[in-house]
């Protein structure tokens, strides 16, 4: 790509711009001085913001009563993704109530958007979007979760348990 | 010949010919489960809905003849209310299945669902439980609840294998197919009612769970199982190859493949392929690049590659034979070929349908070529040879279907005893039968659905295939790996020596673009992970 460079006399005007620029951060320092509590900027990690309850973070896999995952592997989340970080690999279920699980569950969360749309997918309540956002990592391995990460990290305290359960659906009659 | 009309458009059809055939001959849709062109007719779904003047209700289409002046519709709202009622009383009982069906994508139900569904349930009793991941035979397992009933399976084990072993058991809408005791479904067709169930109730052991339809594309080949050479349709992406489907032929195959063919698949994919070329000097292994160690037998043996002997089996393409027997006989000056055959004594088997005894789909194409070159050789004077240490340079190309070949390793430590012995082989070799002799060149080669051709089935019929996908782009083609071992070079014709393409090019080689080396300085990307 070529950058275009101006040379002609109006290049050099840039003086008075500097100037304005410069008083209008002058200007806020000293409202902020003045009136600290209205300062827009919070002191991480000291001080956390709170972010709404439908805030779209760390994605949850929740399980049903005996702890076993929800998801059953149809991949319509994976097929959802625009961003295609969703890799399942599925397998016949000993149980024959079962019939289909994951064996494998990843999300690649550096490839992830936070669109949400493998929630929206999900038509067994599998998946969730849970308020952690605050999840460094060493090297990108680490972005790599898996369902041990995605179902039973420690802050789930064994796992989010899945309104939706199989004993309801089939009183039901489904 | 009968004239009707079909929506308004004016057909002739043979005499005896049923509408739905008239209307799918001639491109028209029809909503139909129980019908199937090579299976007889059932009239069971009652979905084929069409109204013919003159008539005051619709009526199925499958079982009805078209007669002279016949004037049919299958659009108004009339036939539309009934297909619409119909498809709900399939579904009545019907399980909410969808995400864990291996149908889903492909599924008759799901297809019809979206032009005549009725979106709000009108059903207040309990559905009917059935029976659920039963296991037929080996090879194939049926959810009842899923099941519609139109007996396309039944039909099929009756008509096509006469083997009988399905049927419907029970009445009303308890009604299951099943087996009857100690006879399981283990035909040598069985998947074939896999293909044929219009909906999910049966489904491939093989195939089941492994991905999802809508994540597979699908090619067309011809299958490498047997001389009849089936029509085929394989299903890949880019992890590889899934499944193969029968493709209709109406001469070779029909509407089916029998199930050996199906596992074929596993012969293409990577984790049984030879990725990388192996070289053998005395003792030591050497892994190498396939272009690199087919130029390497070149150097280490330009001379003692002159008289060579080569052994070709019916796994290879007209194509590749042709290359390969002109190869020989012109630049290697050489009339050594031999024609290795794994099991001519059952050559001449038949099993009535499909499934012949003469495991290679082009036996008759090398046939052809010893003929046309002029050769006559038996394998056993090689086999002779080898034994007395005679043959100093051997070239095999190594069935690509190892399964039809069952004493592969014990012939490959027999090769061995030739002084140079190079092995084009797509299948995984393994070391230990090339241990033996003193040198040898594994080359990785491409299988048939990376490259295209044709074989001459057991009837005389050619066909053609074309390449579908690559799975290991690096293995090189029959044609490639004899003019690098001739010294040759391989070239790809660049787009810019063509006068056409010229401002394209141009267009790509802008002044100012980051150059390709340029990207590959930049290796974050492929050291992800581990920085
Ligand atoms: S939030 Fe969006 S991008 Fe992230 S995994 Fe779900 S569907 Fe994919
Ligand atoms: S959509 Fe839900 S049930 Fe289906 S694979 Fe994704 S998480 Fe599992
Ligand atoms: S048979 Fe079709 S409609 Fe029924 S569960 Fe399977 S995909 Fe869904
Ligand atoms: S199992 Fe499939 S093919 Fe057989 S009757 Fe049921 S729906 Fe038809
Ligand atoms: S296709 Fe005609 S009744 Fe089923």
């Amino acid at each position: 790509m070529s950058v275009v460079q101006k040379t002609g006399p109006s290049s050099k005007w840039y003086l008075p711009g500097i100037v304005v620029g410069l008083g209008i951060t002058i200007r806020h320092l000293f409202q902020n001085l003045m009136n600290p509590k209205k300062m827009p900027t919070i002191n991480y990690p000291e001080e956390k913001y709170e972010y709404g309850p439908r805030f779209k973070g760390n994605h949850v896999l929740t399980v049903k009563k005996d702890g076993s995952l929800r998801c059953t592997a149809c991949m319509l989340c994976a097929t959802n993704c625009p961003a295609q970080c969703i890799t399942i690999v599925a397998s016949e279920h000993n149980d024959p109530t079962v019939e289909k699980f994951p064996i494998n569950y990843e999300i690649d969360m550096l490839r992830c958007v936070f669109c949400g749309f493998c929630e929206e997918a999900c038509p067994v309540d599998a998946i969730r979007m849970g308020p952690e956002w605050q999840t460094p990592g060493l090297n990108g391995s680490q972005f790599n979760y898996d369902i041990e990460r995605l179902a039973y990290r420690s802050n789930l305290k064994g796992g989010v348990l899945s309104i939706v359960d199989d004993d309801e659906r089939h009183k039901s009659g489904i | 010949m009968p004239k009707c009309t079909i929506n308004g458009k004016e057909i002739e059809v043979k005499e005896g010919t049923s509408i739905i055939q008239a209307m799918t001959e001639n491109g028209q849709r029809i909503a139909h489960y129980c019908w199937h062109p090579g299976l007889s007719v059932a009239g069971v779904c009652r979905l084929c809905m069409v109204e013919i003047e003159g008539n005051p209700r619709v009526q199925i289409a499958c079982n009805t003849m078209v007669t002279e002046g016949m004037k049919i519709n299958n659009t108004s709202e009339k036939v539309k209310e009934a297909v619409k009622w119909g498809l709900d009383f399939h579904l009545i009982n019907h399980p909410l299945d969808c995400p864990i069906c291996d149908q889903a994508g492909e599924c008759g139900l799901q297809d019809q669902y979206m032009e005549y569904g009725i979106y709000d349930s009108e059903m207040a009793e309990r559905k009917v439980k059935k029976h659920k991941v039963v296991s037929l035979g080996d090879r194939i397992v049926l959810d009842s609840e899923r099941c519609i009933l139109c007996s396309r399976c039944v039909r099929f084990t009756d008509e096509v294998t006469g083997t009988k072993e399905l049927g419907i058991f029970n009445r009303g809408d308890r009604s299951e197919i099943g087996t009857f005791e100690d006879r399981p479904l283990n035909n040598k067709y069985s998947i074939n009612t896999v293909d044929i169930c219009p909906v999910g109730a049966l489904t491939s052991k093989d195939f089941r769970f492994k991905q999802r339809v809508w994540y597979l594309k699908d090619g067309d080949t011809i299958c490498t199982g047997c001389s009849t050479g089936c029509n085929t349709k394989v299903y890949f992406n880019r992890e590889g190859i899934f499944r193969i489907k029968p493709r209709f032929n109406k001469e070779v195959n029909g509407y089916w493949m029998c199930d050996e063919g199906r596992d074929l698949y596993k012969v293409f994919n990577r984790e049984n392929r030879q990725i990388k070329a192996l070289k053998k000097l005395g003792h030591s292994f050497e892994e190498m690049l396939p272009g690199a160690a087919a130029k390497d037998i070149f150097k280490n043996l330009s001379t003692s590659l002159q008289g060579a002997s080569l052994v070709v089996t019916g796994q290879l393409s007209n194509e590749d034979l042709q290359k390969a027997f002109s190869f020989f006989t012109g630049a290697l000056n050489s009339k050594q070929i031999y024609h290795w055959k794994n099991n001519p004594e059952s050559w001449s088997d038949f099993d009535g349908l499909l499934l012949r005894g003469d495991k290679n789909p082009n036996t008759k194409g090398v046939e052809k070529c010893f003929e046309e070159f002029q050769i006559q050789t038996r394998f056993e004077d090689l086999e002779a040879a080898l034994e007395q240490s005679q043959i100093s340079t051997l070239v095999v190309m190594v069935p690509e279907n190892i399964f039809a070949y069952p004493d592969l390793s014990a012939k490959l430590k027999h090769f061995g005893k030739a002084k140079n012995l190079i092995l084009l082989s797509s299948s995984l070799v393994s070391l230990e039968d090339v241990r033996g002799g003193a040198h040898c060149w594994v080359v990785p080669m491409k299988t048939t659905i990376e490259k295209s051709g044709s074989f001459i089935n057991h009837n005389g019929l050619t066909q053609f295939f074309k390449k579908v996908t690559t799975l290991v782009s690096e293995a090189l083609t029959v044609d490639q790996a004899l003019t690098l071992m001739g010294g040759g070079e391989v070239t790809v014709e660049m787009p810019h020596s063509s006068s056409e393409t010229r401002f394209l090019v141009d267009y790509n080689h802008r002044s100012d673009q980051v150059k390709a080396e340029a990207y590959k300085k930049n290796e974050f990307s492929f050291k992800r992970g581990t920085l």
